[in-house]
C-alpha cells in the first residue's frame, strides 16, 4: 500500500517519473488540474467562496496538521504565509530525496491555479532550504504588499540570517521571474 | 531512475522518525488517488499498472532490499510499524511459519476517500497489487492479494524452494 507517512518521498518521486515519461508539460498539467482541481479542490472551493477567511481556514488546519513552523499575517488586502521549516521540503532533506530537481515548485503549480481561479494572484519566494514567503491578493486593486510584510515582523522569513542561502526561485504574479531577478525594491535585505 | 536512501537517513532516523509522524497527514490519500487518476484517464490503464510498477521497483528498492536482508521478520516488522503510523483503518499483521499475512479489515485510504466523499479512483486497490508484487520480486518473494474496495488479504511469502530468513 502506499501510504501518507512518506508521502513526500513518493510524491517527489512521481514527479520526476512524469516529467521522465511523459515531459515536463504534463508534469505542468499535473499539478494545475489533478492536484489543484481533484486533490485539493476543498482549498480551491474554501477560497473561491471565502477568500482570505478561506485561505486561512485551509492553511490553517493543513499546516497546523503537518505541524509546519509557519505563521499567517492579514492585512486588509494581502493574505501572507512565512514558512519557516516546510515538513514536506524538510522531509525530503534529511532524507537526502531529490528526485525532481525543483520539489519547491509543486507548491505554486497547485497553488498559483487555484488562487487564479479564485480570483486572486500570488507574489512567492522560495529558498529550497525550508522556507518560503507567501502574498495572495486580488489582482485588480492596489494592494499594499509592504503592509502586509511589515506588519509580519519578526516572523518575515526573509529576515532569517540563512534565507539568501538557498538558490531562491521568485514568482511575481504567479509567473517565474528570470534567475538573474534580485527582487523588487520592497523586498527586504 | 533509480533513487538510494543514503547513509544520512540512519543518522537522523530519530528526527526523521518524527517528521514521519507529522507527516502522516490523511488529506494526502486525496493526492494519491487524483495522481492514479490523472495517469489513467491522460495516459490508460496499462501506463498506471506501469507507474506501480515503477515507483515498487525504483522508489521502494532500499525497502525491498531490507525484506531480502531482512526476510519475513522484517516484512512483519515493516508492515505492523506501517499501519500503526497510517491514520486510521483496521489492520492485522501475522507471521506466519512461511508468510506474512496482512489482513485488512478497514483500508485507511478507502476510508478517507469515503469519509469525505471523495470519488476513489476505478482500479485503486489495484495499486497494492502492483507496487507490493515489484518489491517482493526485488525481494525474492511472492506476494499476492485477493478481495479489494476496502477489505483484503495480501500475503508476502518465499518463493517455492527458498527457506525462512
Amino acid at each position: 500500500m502506499i501510504g501518507v507517512q512518506d508521502f513526500c518521498g513518493h510524491y517527489d518521486w512521481t514527479f520526476a517519473y512524469l516529467r521522465h515519461t511523459y515531459g515536463e508539460a504534463a508534469l505542468q498539467r499535473y499539478w494545475a488540474e489533478a492536484i489543484a482541481f481533484d486533490s485539493q479542490r476543498h482549498a480551491y472551493e474554501l477560497i473561491r467562496d471565502k477568500g482570505f477567511d478561506g485561505m486561512e481556514a485551509y492553511w490553517g488546519h493543513t499546516l497546523t496538521q503537518e505541524e509546519a513552523g509557519y505563521a499567517i499575517t492579514r492585512t486588509e488586502d494581502v493574505f501572507r504565509i512565512d514558512m519557516h521549516d516546510c515538513p514536506s521540503k524538510g522531509f525530503l532533506i534529511e532524507n537526502g530525496l531529490a528526485a525532481y530537481d525543483d520539489y519547491c515548485a509543486h507548491c505554486m503549480g497547485w497553488i498559483g491555479p487555484v488562487a487564479q481561479r479564485a480570483g486572486f494572484t500570488i507574489d512567492h519566494e522560495h529558498n529550497h532550504r525550508g522556507q518560503c514567503w507567501w502574498q495572495l491578493y486580488r489582482p485588480d486593486e492596489a494592494a499594499d504588499l509592504n503592509a502586509a510584510r511589515a506588519k509580519a515582523g519578526d516572523k518575515n522569513v526573509e529576515l532569517r540570517p540563512d534565507w539568501r542561502r538557498g538558490d531562491r526561485h521568485v514568482y511575481r504574479q504567479c509567473r517565474q521571474m528570470p534567475p538573474e531577478h534580485e527582487d523588487s525594491p520592497d523586498a527586504a535585505t | 531512475m533509480r533513487f538510494a536512501w543514503p547513509k544520512a537517513r540512519a543518522a537522523s532516523a530519530q528526527r526523521v522518525n518524527r517528521r514521519e509522524r507529522l507527516l502522516a497527514a490523511a488529506d494526502f490519500y486525496f493526492a494519491i488517488n487524483a495522481t492514479f487518476r490523472f495517469i489513467l484517464q491522460n495516459y490508460g490503464e496499462e501506463a498506471l499498472h506501469r507507474y506501480w510498477r515503477a515507483l515498487g521497483a525504483e522508489y521502494y528498492a532500499p525497502l525491498a532490499d531490507r525484506f531480502r536482508t531482512g526476510g519475513l521478520d522484517e516484512v512483519a516488522r515493516y508492515w505492523t510499524a506501517f499501519f500503526a503510523a497510517e491514520p486510521g483503518g483496521d489492520v492485522s499483521v501475522a507471521r506466519e511459519k512461511d508468510e506474512v499475512i496482512l489482513t485488512v479489515r478497514e483500508c485507511p485510504a478507502i476510508r478517507w476517500l469515503r469519509l469525505h466523499n471523495r470519488e476513489i479512483c476505478p482500479g485503486y486497490c489495484q495499486h497494492c497489487r502492483h507496487v507490493s508484487t515489484a518489491i517482493a520480486e526485488n525481494a525474492g518473494m511472492r506476494f499476492t492479494l485477493t478481495g479489494g474496495g476496502g477489505t483484503c488479504e495480501q500475503t508476502f511469502s518465499l518463493r517455492d524452494g527458498e527457506s525462512p530468513a
